[in-house]
């Protein structure tokens, strides 16, 4: 199991958008379960309007697919450090495929993030996955794309 | 053509098609995924990635540069998976 501080040390990403809180199981190369719970006081609940309904309070599906886009790249950077090959720059999320949301999820509810590998390469990586609220699954994508770009290059600004 | 090869770049076409959005009737052979289907370079790892998958082979990302149109694409998944024709 890995803990937040493990997740700092293996994820670029920090606070508020560190969006993974806890790895509970990894085999690298294959698959990962990660969890992020959900509470009310998470940013992007700030200063709404009083008396809202429950539905305003749904954790937003961008911010699901972040957590479980950093659920993947947790799997691929601890599969690259298994096998020693570590991709080099910084990693970009490609593009996501076949995404579907079933279901919300809401303050008090924990994300748990399944994600497998499709194929892995020194600079790219292709990985489908779940999100699942208790025995809820509340989205699936079918093929998530994260690749490696070398800082030089993303300083330069889009190319194309 | 034969048959088999049409049927094959047919596959191929409508793999190309739905990574970059559109009807696989724009797809020519050599119509060039850059400059006519506003395709990048995040585009080409996935077409690659797919046709990993579907044909069960391995393509260097190497090859990427050469694979700018549909016809180089048969070409490149010839070699890697061993088609005669």
């Amino acid at each position: 199991m890995l803990e937040y501080a493990d997740l700092t040390a293996i994820l670029p990403h920090r606070h508020p958008i560190l969006q993974v809180d806890r790895v509970l199981e990894v085999e690298p190369g294959r698959r990962i379960v990660a969890i992020k719970a959900v509470t009310g006081t998470e940013p992007c609940f700030a200063g709404l309007a009083e008396g809202l309904p429950q539905s305003a309070y749904a954790y937003p599906p961008a911010l699901i697919v972040e957590s479980l886009g950093q659920a993947g790249a947790a799997l691929w950077l601890l599969s690259a450090r298994a096998t020693g090959e570590t991709p080099e720059g910084t990693l970009v999320f490609g593009a996501a495929r076949d995404f579907e949301f079933l279901g919300a999820a809401y303050p008090g509810d924990v994300l748990r993030h399944e994600v497998v590998v499709e194929s892995l390469k020194p600079n790219s990586a292709v990985m489908r996955g779940e999100t699942w609220v208790g025995e809820r699954r509340i989205a699936v994508v079918g093929s998530m794309l994260a690749v490696a770009r070398p800082d030089t290059e993303l300083a330069a600004g889009p190319t194309g | 053509m034969t048959q088999v090869m049409s049927n094959r770049m047919n596959e191929l076409r409508e793999v190309v098609a739905e990574v970059l959005e559109v009807e696989p009737e724009e797809i020519t052979e050599t119509s060039h995924f850059v400059d006519d289907h506003e395709a990048d370079s995040l585009r080409a790892i996935e077409i690659l990635a797919r046709l990993e998958k579907m044909y069960k082979i391995e393509i260097p990302q190497t090859e990427l540069p050469r694979m700018e149109n549909l016809r180089a694409v048969y070409d490149v998944v010839k070699q890697y998976a061993g088609w005669q024709d």
